[in-house]
């Protein structure tokens, strides 16, 4: 007693896999889909495979790119002696808004969380330890969330990478606290950035 | 000290309940009944769910149930989830949603889902009465801490943010001490957040003793027989640095795999006469005691924020003798001429009329909820 044909409950099925798409937003658009211009079906389902496959992260920093490596670690003009750590790839673009850094990023792709199972082996710590040592780095910047996690990370970073020698900073306190720097705004970021201080050992 | 004098020149906005709908919760299937501010009282036989609908006003206020239960306990049986709406009136009015089932959980004030709990802290603020009570003095430490934690968490902003945040670095550091090779340097990051929130912790146990203390004493002197003198201390188990008492710690922690030391671990020490209440008082004083750590709860409360809590109170005056009943009630007046909102429960008709003249009465039967006549 199905009252929808297959297809559409497949689909519906999959746009419900999508964040923040519930069961009845996805029985929507999938309805809407099945009935809309099909040229524009057919568009977005190709800028959907094409986006997926031209985009990855940025084999150096871990930012998304389509070139390789991104656009930021290739410009000669960044200043390459300050590394600006973040958790998300997303968090690059609320500092990029604000116009406020002339350095490059370095995207961990997560905190670490004891709790969930996440070392420092999940983190791309390796990763920022060969880009200190080839590329001439002496500032880090931490810019990590604010919570347990995010300030635990902090200093975890700081007394690790404090043992080769570098300058190691954090954002200025103020930066809204869970909600991730993607959130924050441009002003807020560059105040946040201009003010930071360098870490204490704890 | 001057509570009847704050309470009675000072009338502000009170916060009350005036609308309550529940779903599928305890013995409830549907209920849907509004409150005016002032006295109710809930009678009928027992088992009917008396205490129940006190579970669920508390359990907006706080989002726990007192009875120390989780969520599954107050489903239904056979439904698959609660439901408990109201709508609260102080100077603005909020509309609470919280449903609960295994599977999924939400709370939203006003439509807006609720992300962080210390914004919806404050909504509603009550204080309960109830036989558990009795814990408060017999039981282990933790039943004090929660009742440290909740009053400062009603009280203080920013507590409730902090505990959260200790709370989640001690999980952490636990999970630490029980991998199979210990990361010192991981350690370390974690023992950093876990002092921070740690340290503000215990000092806002500290400074809330010479504040809580005096009401404790006069409150238990309002009702006790004899004028034994009361004590209330702060016990930190870490007198005084607590990085250097986790230092210390090392190698017990190492062993069991666990932090050991900290305001995890705090409690508060109740002296009648010098000697500790759980140990050597009588019963009677041992009721007294909890009737009075929860009247100066609701007088802390009322002071800090200028308004009287929802107080809600489950059997207790028919344990009361006389002497005690005359003591509590002041409270009660209070709590009203402030414009308060009293929730009272009774077995039968023997509810102490000297209480008040203007009061609803409800008849609690099966799960439901019947206005009472009222009677000359
Ligand atoms: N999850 C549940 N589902 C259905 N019924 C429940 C549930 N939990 C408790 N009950 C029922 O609720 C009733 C108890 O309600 P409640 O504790 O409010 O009683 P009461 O009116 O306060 O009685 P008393 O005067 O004895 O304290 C009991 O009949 C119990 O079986
Ligand atoms: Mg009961
Ligand atoms: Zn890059």
């Amino acid at each position: 007693m199905t009252v929808l044909p297959a297809p559409l409950v497949q689909l519906a099925a999959a746009l419900g896999r999508l964040p923040g798409i519930g069961p009845r937003s996805a029985e929507r658009l999938s309805l809407h889909l099945v009935q809309a211009d099909k040229q524009f079906v057919e568009h977005l389902a190709a800028v959907l495979v094409g986006a997926r496959t031209s985009v990855g992260p940025c084999q150096t920093c871990g930012a998304l790119t389509e070139a390789q490596p991104c656009g930021i670690c290739a410009d000669p003009n960044r200043d390459g002696s300050v590394l600006c750590i973040v958790e998300r790839p997303v968090d690059i673009l609320g500092f990029e808004k604000s116009r406020s850094f002339k350095g490059r990023y370095h995207v961990l792709g997560g905190k670490l969380s004891p709790t969930q199972g996440v070392g420092p082996e999940d983190l791309r710590i390796a990763e920022l330890e060969r880009r200190i040592s080839g590329e001439g780095v002496n500032e880090i910047i931490l810019a990590l969330g604010s919570d347990v996690e995010g300030d635990a990370t902090s200093h975890y970073l700081a007394r690790r990478l404090r043992a080769v020698g570098l300058k190691v900073t954090r954002l200025a306190q103020g930066l809204p606290v869970g909600s991730g720097l993607e959130y924050a705004d441009e002003l807020t970021l560059g105040r946040a950035l201009e003010g930071r201080r360098e870490m204490s050992p704890g | 000290m001057g509570l009847s004098t704050l309470t009675t020149e000072r009338q502000t906005d009170s916060v009350h309940l005036v609308h309550l709908r529940l779903r599928d919760f305890r013995n409830y299937t549907r209920l849907e009944v509004e409150f005016r501010p002032g006295f109710h009282l809930l009678l009928g036989g027992n088992a009917q769910g008396k205490t129940n609908l006190l579970e669920a006003i508390y359990l907006i206020a706080t989002l726990r149930s007192f009875r120390g239960v989780g969520g599954a306990q107050m489903v239904r049986q056979d439904a698959s989830g609660y439901f408990v709406g109201a709508t609260i009136v102080g100077t603005s009015t909020s509309e609470v949603k919280l449903y609960w089932s295994v599977k999924e959980r939400r709370l939203s004030r006003n439509g807006t889902p609720v992300k962080r709990l210390s914004d919806y802290w404050g909504t509603l603020r009550a204080v309960v009465f109830c036989t558990e009570d009795l814990a408060l003095i017999k039981g282990t430490a933790r039943i004090r801490r929660r009742f440290l934690d909740l009053l400062l968490a009603q009280t203080s902003p920013g507590y409730l943010d902090t505990l959260l945040r200790y709370t989640q670095a001690l999980r952490s550091r636990n999970a630490l001490l029980k991998q199979h090779r210990l990361d010192e340097d991981q350690l370390a990051g974690f023992t950093q957040e876990l002092v921070g929130a740690g340290q503000e912790l215990m000092r806002e146990r500290r400074a809330l003793a010479p504040r809580i203390a005096p009401m404790v004493q006069s409150a238990f002197h309002r009702i006790a027989e004899q004028r034994d003198a009361l004590q209330w201390e702060y016990a930190p188990q870490v007198d005084g640095d607590f990085n250097v008492a986790l230092a210390a710690s090392r190698a017990r922690e190492r062993t069991l795999r666990t932090t050991v030391v900290g305001p995890h671990r705090d409690d508060i020490q109740l002296l009648i006469n010098g000697r500790s209440a759980a140990h050597y008082s009588s019963e009677g004083q041992k009721r007294t005691l909890a009737l009075a750590l929860k009247m100066a709860q609701a007088e802390h409360l009322t002071e800090v924020h200028g308004a009287p809590p929802l107080l809600l109170i489950d059997d207790v005056m028919g344990e009361l003798d006389a002497n005690r009943r005359a003591g509590f009630l002041p409270l009660l007046d209070r709590a009203r001429g402030a414009g308060g909102q009293v929730f009272m429960t009774c077995t039968e008709e023997n509810w102490p009329r000297d209480l008040a003249s203007d009061l609803s009465r409800w008849k609690v039967q099966d799960g439901q909820l019947r206005r009472a006549v009222a009677d000359a």
